[in-house]
């Protein structure tokens, strides 16, 4: 949100997505066709401790819609949440929500 | 093969020789990978899937990403390799592992599937091979039997973990 000191910006800057404060950083897992879905379900619920129900649910959207959210936050926790996927081998990355 | 199961606080199976041996060679070429340059990641599929990058549509940040995080996920893989090997019973036999070594075990199979997986151009349609007639069925034998050890595996935590709550 722009304050009383923002400065103006004109319009044919290109914002850098990496100083664009106002929108969340998030963490995607993506479909793969290896990775097997108890093993997915289980990786989400051991490193977020989601419950069982919320766990499943993330890992038929991937398989489904091919992605799915599964945190949400400041930059550097979702790289971090993306290198804790990545050392279960799972298919993620993070980026602006 | 007798699959993972729950005894306990630990998780067992059974490997027949043959298996023993060949998941000993699999260790020993992810081993091989895993000991590639860094600069080689980009040019190998394996690699690439086995050291995804963080973030898409900006190499700028996918390189910060490595950095940060190449050299630790590459010894934690190195890490859980080595306790597999130290795990495996090299004739075959009982294979017993307590909750960390059972981590390592879920990890190192699961990379193992993604790199044959990946060679093998695995897609969600690919079925087991009916037949073994030259290399490429072997492998995909390979493939699906890595499956079975490793769905079980992921069976027999869960199950451990009902029995905690």
């Amino acid at each position: 949100m722009a304050g009383p000191l923002a400065p103006q910006r004109t319009p044919d800057i290109t914002v850098d997505e990496e100083y664009d404060l106002d929108r969340p950083w998030v963490t995607v897992v993506w479909n793969d066709p290896v990775n097997l879905m108890n093993y997915v379900t289980f990786v989400l619920q051991e490193l977020f401790g989601y419950d069982d129900a919320t766990a499943t649910k993330l890992m038929l959207q991937v398989h489904h819609e091919g992605k799915a959210i599964v945190s949400s936050g400041p930059k550097e926790r979702m790289e971090h949440d993306t290198s804790r996927l990545h050392a279960y081998g799972l298919w993620a990355s993070y980026q602006r929500d | 093969m007798k699959p993972f199961r729950r005894k306990g606080a630990d998780v067992v199976a059974r490997l027949d020789p043959a298996e023993a041996g060949i998941l000993g060679l699999l260790l020993d070429q992810l081993e091989q990978l895993l000991a590639a340059e860094e600069d080689d990641v980009g040019d190998d599929p394996v690699l690439a899937r086995l050291f995804p990058d963080g973030h898409r549509g900006d190499p700028r940040l996918a390189a910060d990403y490595r950095e940060l995080t190449e050299s630790s996920l590459r010894s934690g893989k190195a890490d859980d390799l080595a306790t597999v090997r130290a795990t495996l019973p090299t004739d075959g036999g009982e294979v017993r592992l307590d909750p960390d070594q059972a981590g390592a075990w879920l990890r190192t199979t699961n990379d193992l599937r993604l790199a044959l997986g990946t060679r093998l151009e695995i897609t969600e349609d690919t079925e087991p091979p009916d037949d073994i007639t030259d290399e490429a069925d072997h492998q995909l034998a390979v493939y699906y039997w890595l499956t079975a050890l490793q769905g079980s595996l992921v069976d027999a935590l869960v199950a451990g973990r009902a029995g905690r709550t």
